[in-house]
């Protein structure tokens, strides 16, 4: 069953400054792609101490904030909005096959 | 084929944009080795159409008054190729966006389009952006002047003007050459309508005020009959007096629109023509050799008059039940006899509308080469047209539509969509939309069903912003988020056509993404059972009102 519907639990994300694809900070200081490596802020003042640190490692990463996430009985984070879902998963509908019609 | 019925660049144009995008690559360096904040950044890279959306930078490319050539859109095929992900979204505003560009590469794509004559300059900002036109602008039957002549004047006029690079708000402008408005001038920040008085002399309508967004409102007209060459004297006033006047203190009340709507068109006119008065006889006027310098620029192709009844077509019309339905919804009068406007459909069933993919791209451009006098248009519905087009070459054109899977029959019926790219791309959208789309699409797929209902125009906006224009469809749907939970309100009877331009209503309570089929198909039941000859879904709506249509929604979700 899924915990924090409150919104206590938040991992920090960020845009990456290169290619802007989503990221979240994690327990070595970096940005990953991986929500499953993001670190967890468990109460408000860990969530602002966390936020903190990660915009002083911002260099390749844009505009840090908090993200509310639930987490399940396996410990598997799942961001609770659906803006924050669609990001962390990427499109909800199969984006057109590039290649998928030639022109012959 | 050289790009030869429209503005070509000259050594000015090529200089200015060549510089702006070594200007551009050393911001991106110094943003990149940390020199820049991203605060400093940002106003930067937005001024070269660089947006950073949910999941990746996002490029809005300009196609002035949607025009393009063969050559332009194969180069954007390229790009999508090279720097994105193989496709592009065509949107309401007759630009292209690529969803997945690198920032790094952001000044390689701005140069590579700078070999087309091409840019992303004023597709961003509170300045006077990219200006749209009749898509059908140059071939349409019904057309007193070609517009994008007058595009290109303002065009010219606007970019990078130095006074209006600051505006209060973003300001958009459209002209449409025609009676039969395809450019939606009245729900513009300026829309230009050219018109024939009782002297026989062509001039403007000007109507100001128009707009969708958070408060939709339908433009007034500011002066009746504007000379031509007092164009550019005109707008410069007008927007002098919506730069001075203009609040600045809050976002939503910023556009022109609540101006208008606060001071009355009556004040408002009073300040412009005062401005005006003023500069009329500066060197804004249009010198006649400067028109027709630009005008010769969009001299039509040499069209010779040919066949209007060919064996082919009408044998291929009864035999293929599927090209005679795209012969009824895809095909529009052309000025010259024997040819006809064929509008691409970029809204295949099912699929994201206005998405088209580099080969498809590609594939549009050689069928203009071939068949359309190297030319293609954007429509601000999300589709592209080929222009010129030989009733003749008409069997050779679907066929090889059919093969790039842009020959569905359906221009203006129920699943020719128009939506925003919504939550799944948008950083300000609150819903999705393409989904939504998706489905309704799929839902109504059958063509013959289509032509049944006939005419009816959705749209769809993932936020308020309405840049899927919801307010003027036929059938509107708006995204909202209620507690995190998608809901999508419906509102009745918009309508863009001029004269009858109307901004919808909303029916009730918004319904939830799983609901809003049954809710559409509750709609075109309702139409299909209380309308008469010859109506379309809003005329029905219009004489019997939103009642019936409520009743039954809410019966069925």
């Amino acid at each position: 069953m899924a915990k924090n519907l409150s919104g206590d639990l938040q991992v920090v994300s960020a845009n990456r400054l290169v290619d802007g694809a989503v990221v979240f900070f994690d327990e070595a200081g970096y940005w990953t792609e991986r929500l499953e490596r993001a670190v967890v802020a468990r109460n408000r003042s860990d969530a602002e101490a966390l936020l903190e640190h990660a915009r002083r490692r911002s260099f390749d990463a844009v505009d840090p904030f908090l993200v509310a996430v639930s987490e399940d009985e396996e410990g598997r984070i799942e961001p609770l909005s659906l803006r924050e879902k669609i990001r962390a998963s990427g499109l909800t509908f199969a984006a057109i096959a590039a290649e998928a019609v030639r022109y012959a | 084929m050289p790009d030869t019925h429209f503005y070509r660049y000259d050594d000015f144009d090529r200089a200015l944009i060549a510089e702006r995008i070594d200007q551009f690559r050393d911001q991106v360096h110094r943003r990149l080795a940390g020199e820049l904040t991203e605060e400093q950044f940002k106003p930067l890279r937005l001024t070269n159409g660089l947006y950073l959306q949910l999941h990746a930078y996002m490029l809005r490319i300009a196609i002035p008054y949607g025009t393009l050539s063969a050559r332009q859109l194969r180069k954007l095929a390229d790009i999508s190729r090279k720097f994105d992900r193989g496709y592009g979204h065509f949107t309401t505003r007759q630009n292209l966006q690529l969803n997945w560009i690198r920032l790094e590469d952001a000044p390689d794509a701005l140069a590579a389009l700078a070999e087309v004559d091409m840019h992303a300059i004023q597709t961003s900002g509170n300045l006077i952006r990219n200006v749209t036109a009749d898509h059908f602008a140059g071939a349409a039957v019904d057309e007193i002047e070609d517009p994008r002549i007058w595009c290109e004047i303002v065009r010219q006029w606007s970019t990078l003007h130095p006074e209006f690079s600051f505006l209060p708000r973003k300001f958009k402008i459209a002209i449409t050459g025609s009676p039969n408005d395809r450019a939606a001038v009245r729900v513009h920040d300026v829309g230009l309508r050219l018109w024939r008085n009782d002297q026989d002399e062509v001039g403007f309508e000007v109507i100001v005020g128009g707009g969708l967004g958070r408060t939709p409102l339908i433009g007034k007209t500011l002066r009746d009959f504007l000379p031509r060459d007092e164009l550019l004297a005109y707008l410069e006033a007008t927007l002098r007096v919506y730069n001075r006047y203009g609040r600045r203190d809050n976002l939503y009340k910023a556009r022109i629109k609540i101006l208008v709507h606060e001071l009355g068109v009556e004040k408002v006119r009073e300040e412009v023509e005062a401005e005006f008065a003023a500069i009329k006889d500066s060197a804004l006027r249009l010198a006649p050799e400067t028109i027709e310098a630009i005008a010769r620029q969009f001299a039509p192709p040499p069209l010779r008059a040919k066949r209007t009844r060919v064996p082919e077509v009408e044998a291929l019309r009864l035999e293929d039940r599927d090209f005679a339905l795209w012969l009824k919804s895809n095909i529009a009068p052309h000025r010259v006899p024997g040819h006809v406007i064929v509008t691409v459909s970029l809204k295949p069933a099912g699929a994201p509308p206005g998405d088209a993919s580099a080969a498809q791209m590609e594939g549009v451009a050689d069928i203009a080469d071939a068949y359309s006098q190297g030319e293609v248009r954007v429509s601000h519905e999300q589709n592209l047209v080929l222009p010129h087009v030989a009733i003749e070459d008409l069997p050779a054109v679907y066929r090889a539509l059919q093969r790039l899977g842009f020959a569905e029959a359906n221009v203006g019926k129920i699943t020719d969509i128009i939506a925003c790219p919504g939550l799944d791309y948008c950083a300000l959208a609150n819903a999705r939309s393409i989904p939504v789309a998706q489905r309704i699409s799929a839902h109504f797929a059958d063509l013959a069903r289509q032509h049944d209902i006939g005419d009816l125009k959705i749209k769809i906006s993932g936020c308020i912003n309405a840049c899927g224009h919801h307010h003027v469809g036929h059938i509107g749907i708006l995204g909202v988020d209620r507690n995190g939970v998608e809901l999508y309100q419906i509102t009745l009877g918009g309508d863009v056509d001029f004269g009858r331009t109307a901004i919808g209503t909303i029916i009730g309570p918004a319904v939830t993404a799983d609901r809003v089929v049954e809710a559409i198909d509750a709609l075109v039941a309702t139409y299909l059972e209380s309308r008469r000859d010859g109506e379309r879904f809003v005329d029905t709506y219009r004489r019997i009102g939103a009642q019936p249509f409520k009743d039954r929604v809410y019966a069925a979700v």
